[in-house]
């Protein structure tokens, strides 16, 4: 049987109040559902609603000419009406009622926004996120095998015929092989559909080959995507021979434009490009280290996975693939601390949030450690000029302080589960976390405005 | 404490002369003063009006329930009224209105007459007790009305 709960009011609370209650109820009888109503008339609430009430509804109705707090319904459907609606027409209320849908609680507002985001996408931020999104799973499953190949120390792979050389083998000699590969392959893929994987996949492997590294296979993504278009377009054929496009003169003709560009004009400009990049990373003074810890945790945290963010996150991730392991440590702390600081500050400020909020909370904690920097979005949408800057302070300590200690992280993904097997230093690791958590809060505290 | 213990039987007018919702207002409110309910007669008749502002207590099916809340009233009462050609009360559905409970209630009233009061709101939503009430011609049958 369905459950509805209610609750009557009006200002001078003598009558409408249990007319309304009466007539719900006996709508609710001849509905065959389940009906408490609480009145809230002159003489104080009766008939009280407790949380096993509510509980247990399907839905809840206020039918009020003034104002009931609602904080105790939260997560219900709740149908809001004046008084008079409860006198007029009880059954369609509770009909309306029943047919509502559950607010949406935290953990789904935050995927629908991650949804949306997508569908968002357009143009050559489209095609390079969903190159990326082809290229994140290969850089998993060869950092995580990678690092554990380190178990055995850090040297043990280089003994042939070994588990540990084995493990080598799969996630650094393949799965780490085909990162740029398949990056490139669906840039283009997403450009110019099937024809794009061959031009785009080669142009990733000579932009390997010729060191020009991650950057150089981006370039050779958007150059085989959109050769092919071009090539789609620009060739016409007698209606017999179409059917050769598709399988002979799109990949032998993209392929050899997009081979030659990379070897002979691209390659040794990105390689340039790349080494310098590498050596800068890898010899970057202590005092540089920290500033640029920063500003890529303030990106992290500017727009929560949105362009900014996943400009920062395709930057480290790339550079995984030249053996540049921190950026990918600071990127991860500091996409952790957002939703971990908010989840604290629901903890110790509880008077800074609604106790939607609150509850949404004890979720974000779970987002956080999953490193899904969304998670802090629906704080952020509710109070954005308080919520931002502190998640982006919180950001960059975290930040910089990856930097500062040289943490490294040869998984692009993972949160807290990728920490004690693909992190240098796992425990100061979580450490660097953990104060920028703190920050966020802190901040929160000094910025957010107490909840009335 | 029933529902026929707050309903007199010198309260009770079942023939309205009143044709507009003021009139029979007037009309409620005036039964009130002659049972010494209230000295102010106009004081509360604003009090009245100004609920009625709110939104109408012409609460539909023919009935209104006008009703005030006052330190003038010196005793809960309940004036009940019927009128024959029934009465534009700006009601809910739109429908004239026939019967009339004028509720009064002191500002500091105890539970029980409230909870009267309430269990009285609460039967006029029920349509046997509405039917009774449009037939009865004396108090008797006003009371038992609520009885059934």
């Amino acid at each position: 049987m369905k459950k509805v709960v209610a609750v009557t009011a009006c200002p001078t609370g003598i009558a409408h109040t249990y007319m309304a209650a009466e007539n719900l109820q006996m709508a609710a009888k001849e509905m065959g559902v389940d009906i408490k109503v609480e009145t809230q008339g002159s003489i104080g609430a009766e008939n009280q609603l407790t949380e096993e009430d509510i509980k247990a509804a399907d839905a809840v109705i206020i039918a009020a000419a003034t104002k009931v707090d609602r904080s105790r319904f939260a997560g219900k459907p709740v149908l809001e009406v004046p008084v008079e609606e409860a006198i007029k027409d009880a059954k369609g209320l509770i009909e309306k009622a029943l047919k509502m849908e559950k607010p949406k609680d935290y953990v789904e507002k935050v995927e629908e926004i991650h949804k949306e985001r997508s569908a968002q996408r357009t143009g050559a931020y489209k095609h390079l996120m969903t190159g990326v999104s082809y290229m994140i799973p290969f850089v998993v499953a060869g950092g995580i095998l990678i690092a554990l190949s380190f178990f055995w120390g850090y040297k043990a792979f280089e003994v042939e015929g070994t588990l540990p050389w084995a493990l080598m083998k799969i996630g650094g000699g393949s799965a780490f092989a085909l990162m740029v590969p398949i990056l490139s392959g669906y840039i283009a893929f997403s450009i110019a559909d099937r024809p794009g994987l061959v031009p785009g996949m080669v142009g990733g492997m000579l932009a390997v080959s010729t060191g020009a590294g991650f950057l150089g296979g981006i370039i050779s993504g958007f150059l085989a995507g959109y050769t092919v278009a071009y090539l789609k377009k620009s060739i016409k054929l007698p209606k017999t021979l179409e059917g050769l496009m598709p399988i002979l003169i799109l990949p032998v003709l993209s392929t050899l434009i997009v081979g030659l560009l990379m070897i002979y004009v691209i390659g040794s400009p990105m390689k340039a490009i790349m080494t310098s990049l590498t050596a800068w990373l890898k010899g970057m003074s202590s005092t540089n280290a920290v500033i640029f810890g920063a500003i890529l945790g303030l990106m992290m945290a500017f727009d929560m996975g949105g362009p900014v963010n996943k400009t920062a996150y395709t930057f480290a991730t790339g550079l995984l693939a030249s053996n540049v392991f921190a950026p990918m440590a600071a990127v991860m702390a500091a996409g952790m601390t957002p939703p971990l600081g908010l989840a604290l500050a629901t903890v110790l400020f509880k008077n800074r949030f609604t106790k939607e909020e609150i509850e949404a909370g004890k979720a974000a904690w779970v987002l956080g450690a999953s490193f899904i920097t969304e998670g802090a979005i629906p704080f952020a949408a509710a109070d954005p000029f308080r919520v931002i800057p502190s998640i982006m302070v919180g950001s960059a300590v975290t930040g910089a302080l990856s930097m500062l200690f040289h943490l490294e992280l040869r998984a692009p993904h993972g949160g807290i589960f990728v920490i004690p097997i693909a992190v240098s230093n796992p425990l100061l690791y979580i450490g660097v976390i953990a104060v920028g958590t703190v920050v966020t809060a802190l901040m929160i505290a000094v910025l957010k405005k107490k909840v009335e | 404490m029933e529902i026929k213990d707050v309903l007199n039987e010198k309260m009770m007018v079942f023939d309205l002369k009143a044709k507009d919702k003021n009139g029979v207002l007037e009309e409620l409110v005036s039964v009130l003063k002659e049972n010494e309910v209230v000295d102010d007669e106009e004081g509360f008749l604003e009090v009245v009006k100004k609920r009625e502002e709110e939104f109408s207590t012409g609460i539909g099916y023919g009935v209104a329930i006008p009703h005030g809340k006052s330190s003038l009233v010196k005793k809960p009462a309940i004036v009940f009224g019927k009128s024959r050609q029934g009465i534009d009360y700006n009601s809910m559905d739109g429908k004239p209105a026939h019967l009339f409970f004028l509720i009064a209630v002191p500002d500091n009233s105890d539970e029980l007459h409230l909870k009267v009061l309430a269990e009285l709101s609460r039967s006029l939503m029920h349509k046997e007790v509405r039917e009774e009430l449009e037939k009865a011609l004396t108090p008797e049958e006003v009371i038992n009305a609520f009885n059934k």
